[in-house]
């Protein structure tokens, strides 16, 4: 749960979101859900000369599953939260 | 969940797909569930090419398994009706490699 | 009394829990590593690094000699979150 609610914190940011299948894609962060599938809007892509597949596509939902990283905004990371959140999901599982 | 979320709000538009082996299938989306597998209606497979134009495959009624999928785009219909395929050269995608 | 509790190290999460706030190296799913200092993470090993490195290795042939090319790309990222499926191993704080 720890993430699911630490990217609810980042709705409305812009985020990057690098794919296991090379792709890159960037975009609003919209919505999450409890499998950190993750909904974007206006996305970009990274080299959209090679990657023309996603052309008429401005809004999407990738799987949380073929996420491989997630390149966050450095303002929004409070690392005291986190830490403090870690410690508190390590002890109660 | 809210109904923001998910795939709910793409129900009967226009969706493309890629899959976790790189095709991109584009359909209706007629209904989905839980674990993202979804029925894709008048669907067409567009397959991209380093030496031709982007060829489409019409495939019909489809089911896609949710485990397969990768990405789901809403499509933009105006400028999905701009792009000229036939000029269109691109590698296909990479697969996604778990 | 807490502060013991927290020292001890009895299964293999206790040891990354100790390595909260330190820099940790992370090998990952197709010849990828990662350097960072470690932020986050769950039971699934998903987490945040933060000055991360990022090395990703591939190799080439080449055509003429067949000789295989080792090339290593190197990028920098402020922060990341790492999905866990994709982690082989993590190892606690460099000492270097």
């Amino acid at each position: 749960m720890l993430f699911y609610s630490y990217f609810k914190t980042l709705v409305g940011k812009e985020i990057t979101v690098d794919l296991k299948n090379d792709l890159s894609i960037t975009g609003t962060l919209h919505s999450v859900d409890q499998y950190l599938n993750i909904k974007l809007n206006n996305i970009k892509l990274a080299n959209p000369a090679k990657y023309p597949h996603m052309l008429s596509v401005r809004n999407c939902f990738i799987r949380g599953s073929v996420v491989r990283y997630v390149q966050l905004p450095p303002g929004s990371v409070d690392v005291e939260l986190l830490h403090d959140a870690t410690r508190r999901e390590a002890r109660g599982g | 969940m809210s109904n923001e979320a998910g795939i709910r709000p793409y129900v009967d538009t226009t969706i493309s797909v890629i899959t976790n082996d790189g095709r991109s299938i584009v359909g209706v989306l007629r209904g989905f569930d839980q674990t993202c597998n979804l029925i894709l209606d008048e669907c067409h497979e567009r397959v991209y090419s380093s030496k031709a134009g982007v060829e489409q495959l019409v495939l019909g009624l489809y089911v896609i398994r949710g485990d397969n999928i990768a990405v789901i785009g809403e499509v933009d219909e105006e400028l999905d009706a701009q792009l000229d395929f036939d000029s269109l050269r691109a590698e296909p995608l990479q697969p996604v490699t778990h | 009394m807490a502060e013991e509790a927290d020292a001890t190290v009895k299964e293999p999460l206790d040891l990354i829990k100790l390595s909260l706030d330190e820099r940790v190296y992370v090998k990952l799913k197709g010849d990828r590593e990662l350097r960072g200092k470690l932020h986050a993470y769950d039971q699934h090993l998903n987490m945040i690094l933060g000055d991360v490195e990022e090395v990703v290795t591939s190799v080439d042939i080449d055509e003429e000699t067949f000789e295989e090319i080792v090339r290593t790309n190197k990028r920098m990222l402020p922060y990341l979150f790492l999905r866990g499926d994709g982690v082989i191993l993590v190892s606690p704080p460099l000492r270097s």
